[in-house]
């Protein structure tokens, strides 16, 4: 037996989590937790982890703030949003917004006007317009290229999951410009900290408070003390949809959005037990909870004019009248449900482990949950120590999300996403466009949501694009080499027998091996092989 | 009981094969009038979304009622213009093209319909008309792909349900295979030169030939025969009928490509594509003006593809649709705010045309919703309901529209018998 295969047998049996089955090569286990702890491996990662230990390489992605991340600190300053707060934003948009009404009018007055869509006479978009639109459009792309080239790549894949698990659409009214400090100041400081202060963070998020309506959700019958000074009047631009939604009214009772998917969604689960006259109870603890002055930006604001005043019972458990800390202590009791455990562990093993998540590692997971009070960490350590995890029918189980295909295709060709848009819209083309899911649920984990025909032509389509921009694989005189080399570059060595042959079949009459390279990495970036993780 | 059903459905509800039929079943089997039959006859629907709520008001105009010239003084259609369907209501100029469609009974209008939810917001009323449950958020798939899903005498060719865009639509987001199509005369894999399509298409079909008998392996076998069916079809040679003249935009080119894939005989079943500029709060216009623009190109559009599609229309549906209507009466910049109930088109040899349908409410102040809209008569899933069971063919329209109960005694009566 060679050396290094006892090297690595011993590295895997070391590292590797008791109970695990040893049936997965260093190299195999290195390469799944890539796939799934992080978007997938560059060219040589499984081996580097492999050689680390991946046990040890998993723990340290649990602890992201002592990995140095230089180079995304770079790229991100390329990235003008980040250098915007709410309030700025408010004011881009407000200016884009009085652009393009003024240009509306100005249109309507110069009839005949034609189809803007439609081509003719397409008018040069006014500059505070097409700044607020880029921005937008930087938003998206700065995900792309954090999930790229972060080396926290656990730390990326939290964010993306619970900017999923507390969806908010960035196409409704102010939620395009609040959207990206619900992103930098809400999710991210919090993908690894405690559930219950991610829970609060969202509900008290002025994205969150107008996405799910919150914001106007009143005591009937209750009104400002100071009717000028309610922010429901004299909007520049308003609660609903900004601004064409001119005949304001003054908000007249609860609104229970919040309050179902809070417990629907965010918490319980839909078979989480509770009762419409729950919701109800909730919607009345949320009274008040709101956002003052959208056109600065909409700071979270507790009203006690608008809260309901009496006492309310929710699941059972009475919640006495105490105004916003009604809220806070609601959000905790439920953080801590049983069925909210189950639940958002349920998710979390869908994410990592497979599309029906295996009972065992859903265990583990609300095990770790109660020990630790709700510690992220801790639960997703649990499910990375799961026999389930490690499991044979695991491996390769799932089927890459299209933001998952994009980004781990960019990583292992070697390419490095630009900050224009170009990528981001890719996505959005196979399926996936970001921050762009309208309903709460957000984004489905399961192959039958990503896996149709036209979804799967657009990934054959972008895999050829990807092919070209690739830098990771040289030129081969020799065909066999070349596919061989994009099997360990690309696939870490696990393309199967069948696309190897298929590859190489289709290079037999092509003589230049720029042409010959293109062809291999867009087949096998395109192929079945893949699409799976 | 599966199996009964089947054989009844399939026997077009004339015989009844058993005598255990549980009521809720007997409901199912009432609506279905209609069943597909070979591939060229089979009946197609096409949605067209006017996104941003078109002002139902002066789309289908209630001339004959005095309440509606007292609330609009700047943007009316004066009674001269009105193209007159039924001495109280008219088309707006601008659809003139459409009246011969009513004078031989394929076009019919459906006035104050809409939704039971109350939401003024364009994004939350868009979202239930196509997820088909207003008041619900969390609804994850849109009612056409449900009814895919539960309506399985079809066969799911590639085509069965194509959306006209760069991305698929909430109305058809869900398990059922189901396609966004930008633009036909590129579907299929890119490449400047056919050998290198042709080429690339082979290669990707052996690949995926391999990968066993997931949905990997079924959904790249179904997108290469839809790559093949379409190859056939020629979509770059296309020439619409009878001089059929598409006006120039998207709208145009999107209902010509409709009807490039519905001659093709490629199993379409469900179209879907988007026509915005509706919002029209400042310088709405009159008889002219920036509705009328957008009108013009609708009524253009829908004419040349009923004259494009000729005897074909006789399984055809065509149904426009907007998320709310607008005020009644007019705002301070000659324009319209958000409304409630508005008005829809349904084109088609199956339609029960030359009618304004639903129960007309009245502008009065006391017949207004919240006092300032046209209120809503007709739940628009009662119309959808009635279109997928009596053209269609749904047998199941409480797996399509979830914690609702369509009622054939509440059809409009806006498909034929």
């Amino acid at each position: 037996m060679p050396l290094s295969v006892i090297t690595a047998l011993c590295l895997l049996t070391a590292q590797m989590p008791a109970g695990s089955p040893g049936t997965l090569t260093a190299r195999d286990s290195a390469f799944h937790a890539l796939n799934r702890l992080a978007y997938g491996a560059r060219p040589g990662e499984a081996d580097s982890v492999a050689r680390a230990g991946v046990m040890r390489w998993i723990e340290q992605q649990l602890d992201p703030d002592r990995i140095s991340d230089a180079h995304l600190a770079a790229r991100e300053r390329e990235f003008k949003i980040l250098d915007y707060d709410r309030g700025d934003l408010a004011e881009r948009y407000r200016d884009a917004q009085r652009e393009r009404q003024r240009m509306q009018r100005e249109m309507a007055d110069s009839y005949p006007l034609s189809d803007r869509r439609g081509g003719q006479g397409v008018r040069p978009e006014a500059r505070p317009m097409q700044e607020f639109r880029e921005l937008g459009g930087e938003l998206q792309q700065l995900a792309l290229v954090r999930a790229a080239v972060s080396e926290r790549q656990l730390r990326e894949v939290m964010v993306d999951f619970w900017t999923n698990h507390f969806n908010v659409f960035v196409g409704k009214g102010a939620d395009r410009f609040l959207l990206p400090s619900y992103i930098e100041e809400t999710i991210r400081p919090r993908a690894l900290g405690r559930f219950e202060d991610l829970l609060i963070a969202t509900a008290r998020s002025p994205a969150m408070l107008f996405y799910l309506d919150n914001a106007q959700s009143v005591a009937p019958g209750s009104a400002p003390p100071r009717p000028m000074m309610s922010p429901f009047r004299r909007r520049r631009f308003g609660m609903n949809e900004l601004p064409e939604d001119r005949p304001r009214r003054q908000p007249t009772g609860i609104n229970e959005n919040y309050a179902r998917e809070l417990m629907e969604l965010h918490t319980l689960g839909v078979d989480g037990g509770y009762t419409q006259q729950d919701v109800i109870n909730v919607a009345r603890i949320f009274t008040g909870w709101s956002i003052e002055r959208p056109d600065r930006g909409a700071g979270f604001v507790f009203h006690d004019w608008a809260h309901d005043q009496g006492d309310k019972i929710v699941l059972g458990q009475k919640f006495k009248r105490d105004g916003e800390d009604e809220g806070i202590r609601l959000l905790k009791f439920l953080a801590n449900q049983h069925a909210t455990m189950h639940h958002v562990s349920a998710k979390l093993c869908a994410r990592f482990v497979a599309d029906e998540p295996p009972d065992g590692c859903v265990d583990a997971a609300v095990a770790a949950w109660q020990q630790t009070h709700g510690d992220i960490r801790a639960v997703l350590r649990a499910i990375f120590t799961s026999p389930d995890f490690w499991a044979p029918q695991a491996v390769r189980a799932k089927v890459k999300t299209p933001f998952e295909f994009v980004v781990s295709a960019v990583r292992a060709a070697g390419i490095e996403p630009d900050d224009t848009p170009r990528l981001a819209q890719v996505v959005a083309r196979l399926g996936e466009p970001l921050y762009q899911q309208p309903a709460p649920t957000g984004y489905a984990e399961t192959e039958a949501h990503w896996v149709n025909s036209g979804a799967l032509l657009a990934r054959m389509n972008a895999a050829m694009m990807f092919a070209k921009q690739s830098s990771s694989i040289p030129d081969f005189d020799d065909h066999a080499q070349l596919v061989d080399a994009i099997d360990q570059k690309l696939l870490a060595g696990t393309m199967s027998a069948h696309t190897k042959s298929v590859i190489l079949e289709q290079l037999t009459d092509i003589n230049d091996p720029a042409q010959a390279r293109t062809m291999a990495v867009g087949l096998a970036l395109g192929g079945p092989d893949f699409q799976k993780q | 009981m599966t199996i009964s059903r089947r054989v009844f459905v399939k026997a077009g509800g004339l015989t009844l094969v058993s005598l255990g039929l549980d009521p809720l079943f007997l409901g199912r089997a009432a609506y279905a009038l209609r069943r597909p039959l070979a591939s060229s006859s089979r009946p197609i629907l096409v949605c067209l979304f006017q996104r941003g709520a078109v002002d139902g008001l002066n789309m289908i105009v209630p001339h004959g009622e005095g309440a509606y010239y007292q609330e609009r003084p700047r943007i009316a259609i004066p009674a001269q213009d009105v193209v007159d369907l039924d001495g109280h209501f008219g088309l707006h100029p601008s659809l003139a093209p459409l009246k011969e469609l009513w004078d031989n009974k394929s076009l019919a209008a459906i006035h104050a319909i809409g939704s039971p939810d109350s939401t003024r917001s364009h994004f939350d009323a868009q979202d239930y008309m196509e997820t088909g449950t207003p008041g619900v958020k969390s609804t994850a798939d849109g009612w056409a792909n449900r009814y895919c899903q539960h309506d399985q005498e079809h066969a799911n060719t590639p085509f069965r349900a194509v959306a006209f865009g760069p991305q698929l639509p909430r109305i058809l987001a869900g398990t059922a295979p189901s396609l966004a199509i930008d633009d036909l005369q590129a579907f299929g894999l890119k490449a400047p030169q056919e050998a290198t399509r042709d080429r690339l298409t082979r290669a990707f079909e052996e690949l995926y030939d391999g990968a066993g008998t997931g949905l990997l392996a079924s959904s790249s076998r179904e997108g290469f025969e839809a790559v093949q069916m379409l190859k056939r079809a020629d979509p770059t040679q296309y020439k619409p009928a009878s001089n059929a003249d598409y006006p120039p935009g998207r709208l145009g080119k999107t209902l010509q490509q409709i009807a490039q894939l519905i001659k093709a005989d490629v199993g379409l079943e469900i179209a879907f594509a988007d026509c915005s500029g509706w919002d029209t709060h400042v310088n709405q216009g009159s008889s002219e003006g920036q509705l009328s623009t957008r009108l013009r190109e609708l009524g253009l559009a829908l004419a040349a593809f009923a004259k494009d599609l000729g005897d074909r229309m006789g399984n055809i549906v065509v149904l426009t649709m907007s998320e709310f209507g607008r005020t009644i009466r007019e705002n301070g910049n000659s324009g319209t705010d958000h409304g409630h109930a508005t008005a829809m088109l349904a084109l088609g040899g199956p339609v029960n045309g030359g009618r304004v349908l639903g129960r007309w409410p009245g502008l009065g102040v006391e017949q207004r919703f919240e006092g300032r809209d046209v209120a809503v008569t007709t739940d628009f899933r009662d119309l959808f309901g009635e279109i997928l069971a009596r053209h269609l063919g749904a047998t199941d329209l409480s797996a399509v529209f979830p914690g609702f109960a369509p009622s054939p005694a509440r059809f409009l009566g806006a498909i034929r018998a």
